[in-house]
């Protein structure tokens, strides 16, 4: 996988739909996944190295262009999400302004230090100790203009603005401010906005904030200034390998974060990078680490909510932890004999071992009513008249409306694990029937496939929850919680038909899959995602 | 113990050769990175009349990190919590090598004069300052009188 053939992401849709266009509509459709996928998503996943090179292709091109130092290439780059013709448009435009905004230079070289305490300091401003050897300009002394904070601070050279990557000040003896000591001006330096300090000091300082994980944005040390500090300084100044390593770790992982077209694996230890040129909450499953994420926001994959709405229900979760720790429980009672039933599988849609009574787990409801025409389970009745009632009969309600998303969004999760439980069961009974000669293993991989699928529309049913939580009511929501209940129902029918495979009809089976992975898709065109 | 970095040297010559007004900054005769911080109530506040006593620790890798400070005195603020903890930027994110244990001191005087109770530390204090000033300044100086006013 190289990075330069990841830069062209299939143009080749046109050549297909020429060859096929003769053919019917809906072969068309089957080999254009972007039309016919409302979850296809174009990625890669890269390796650090490939990044790094992906990163040094921009920089190089950015150097040759306006002819700047790599060093500088990269922040205008880190700034400007590394849109290479935005930098260049700029620079071209007004250099002077970009150097500025990408704090490479100060607002105003000479006035670029307001007084941090003013006024109170201004009649402070005395400089270090006088014994030392200090020879003192007068001018700098006698000083009441607004350079006035580091004077009072003892920085006594004067304030040659130099080029960024360093300029030579003066050969003059002077203090350093942060160290109190008296040197040569050969041993100083200072960037663009002219406050000089001495190298000991800078590189002493370059470790303080590389071991607090700064990297790109370390800026310059006198107060109030912010002019950052280039890489080839920190890099020219630092010494020591473990700190070099970890400059160019942090400032790494800063170009990344920068780019839009990149999102680091949250997979655990991974060290993978995924790119795509599309910047939206689809899924990404890493190549390397096999986690599952939303390429947007780095989260679980959580279609059909939004990047935004998925936090806000996650942190209301773990908000109301307390409030919705009751509901956990893996017992009920039969709604009709009241014995105590267990959940074991994941499949909502219950048959008492004792009287028999077909019942769904969540509403207790007769599982009859659930089967065809209007599932109603999936839905919230919002009190009509709630507007008028009592603050706390409000409460109440709110409180109720949201226990009964919770619920339904824990419900279908623990019947995610419930349904593993029942493959890994399954596998074993298969594995036996192998080794008694009763067919192959490729015999029964459809149920393995027919598995997948389940968890993968129960997934997306998981997910409909916090959607429909934070929905308005009217008919937008009529609809979601009609094609929500749809997908409900097909999703338990195919759990149930799972759970009993060895004895159901496999062309059953397959119709069932295939209704159901309808039912998902369907849904997810309609509402995902929302936020292009 | 290491010895006594230069910086650290000259700048407590200083503050004993040329105290701020108001401010009193003494070290500790066993620790010299231990200080014993007195100040006054600005005037015009509602801390006037007081005398705050206050401890301030330059830790092991001072100037690179700020100074420690805390109120020792109980006091009435905003951006001063009940343990004597105090929420300014010069202590935290915008502290720099460049800064002194004097500019610290003289942005704590600063910040007796002007509170803020926008960028509060202190919750209940920082509403009060906020809904109701006259009520808050009450408290202030009432708090000033009873633990920053010695007898
Ligand atoms: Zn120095
Ligand atoms: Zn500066
Ligand atoms: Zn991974
Ligand atoms: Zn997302
Ligand atoms: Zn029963
Ligand atoms: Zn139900």
């Amino acid at each position: 996988m190289s990075a330069d053939s990841d830069m062209e992401y299939s143009d080749n849709d046109c050549e297909y739909d020429d060859y096929y266009n003769s053919g019917e509509d809906c072969d068309v459709e089957r080999l254009d996944p972007k039309k016919t996928d409302p979850e296809y998503f174009e990625f890669v996943c890269l390796t650090v190295e490939e990044v790094e090179k992906l990163l040094n292709e921009s920089v190089e091109k950015l150097n040759t262009i306006l002819e700047i130092t790599p060093s500088l290439a990269k922040v205008l780059l880190l700034e400007h999400q590394w849109d290479n013709q935005v930098v260049v448009d700029k620079y071209r435009k007004d250099a002077n302004a970009l150097l500025i905004t990408a704090r490479i230079k100060p607002p105003n070289p000479l006035l670029s230090i307001p007084d941090p305490l003013a006024p109170s300091t201004s009649k402070d401003a005395v400089v270090f100790g006088t014994s030392s050897s200090v020879s003192r300009s007068s001018s700098c002394s006698n000083d009441d203009s607004p350079r006035n904070a580091l004077i009072s601070l003892g920085i006594c050279n004067t304030y040659n603005t130099v080029a960024p990557g360093g300029g030579i000040i003066s050969q003059r003896c002077q203090m350093c401010p942060v160290c109190a000591s008296s040197q040569m001006g050969d041993k100083f330096f200072s960037l663009s906005c002219g406050h000089a300090f001495c190298k000991d000091c800078w590189s002493t300082f370059f470790d303080t904030q590389i071991f607090q994980g700064i990297s790109t944005q370390i800026g310059c040390m006198a107060p109030m200034c912010n002019v950052r500090v280039p890489e080839d300084l920190v890099l020219t100044l630092v010494t020591r390998p473990v700190m070099r390593d970890k400059y160019q770790q942090f400032a790494f992982k800063d170009y990344v974060k920068s780019h839009p077209q990149l999102r680091f694996c949250p997979g655990p230890n991974c060290q993978i990078i995924v790119r795509s040129p599309e910047v939206c909450a689809k899924r990404v499953i890493c190549t390397s680490c096999h986690t599952s994420f939303c390429f947007k926001c780095g989260m679980d994959y959580h279609a059909p909510t939004d990047c935004v709405v998925i936090k806000k229900w996650l942190t209301k979760c773990a908000d109301d932890s307390e409030t919705a720790n009751y509901i956990s429980a893996n017992t009920k009672d039969c709604p009709k004999c009241h014995i105590c039933i267990e959940k074991n599988g994941g499949c909502n849609h219950m048959l008492c071992f004792n009287c028999k009574h077909d019942f769904c787990w969540m509403c207790l409801g007769d599982w009859k009513t659930h089967g065809s025409e209007y599932y109603e389970c999936s839905r919230y009745k919002d009190n009509p008249n709630i507007a008028n009632e009592s603050v706390h009969v409000q409460a109440r309600e709110a409180l109720k409306k949201y226990l009964h998303y919770y619920e339904r969004w824990e419900n279908h999760s623990k019947s995610l694990q419930l349904e593993q439980q029942t493959i890994d069961r399954l596998r074993d009974r298969i594995n036996e029937k192998v080794m008694k000669g009763r067919g192959t293993w490729i015999d029964w991989q459809y149920l393995f496939n027919a598995a997948a699928l389940l968890a993968k529309c129960r997934y997306t049913l998981q997910y409909t929850y916090p959607y429909a939580y934070f929905m308005e009511s009217g008919s937008r929501k009529d609809l979601f919680e009609y094609q929500q209940a749809q997908l409900e129902a097909e999703i338990e029918n195919l759990s149930w038909k799972i759970e009993r495979a060895e004895t159901t009809d496999l062309g059953d089976l397959e119709n069932q899959m295939d209704i159901a992975e309808k039912r998902r898709t369907t849904l997810l065109k309609d509402f995902f995602p929302v936020d292009f | 113990m290491s010895s006594l970095p230069r910086r650290i040297i000259k700048e407590t010559q200083r503050l004993m050769q040329e105290p701020v007004p108001g401010i009193n900054a003494i070290p500790d005769e066993n620790n010299a990175r231990y200080f014993h911080v007195i100040v006054t109530g600005p005037n015009d506040s509602p801390f006037e009349g007081g005398v705050f006593k206050l401890e301030l620790f330059l830790p092991e890798d001072y100037p690179m990190s700020a100074p420690k400070v805390r109120f020792i005195t109980k006091i009435y603020h905003p951006n001063i919590d009940r343990l004597g903890r105090i929420c300014l930027d010069v202590l935290k994110d915008k502290w720099s090598p460049a800064l002194q244990i004097r500019t610290i001191l003289l942005s704590i005087q600063a910040l007796l004069s002007a509170p803020n109770p926008d960028d509060p530390l202190a919750n209940d204090v920082a509403e009060l300052w906020k809904v109701n000033e006259a009520e808050a300044i009450k408290n202030a100086r009432e708090w000033t009188q009873k633990y920053a006013v010695e007898d």
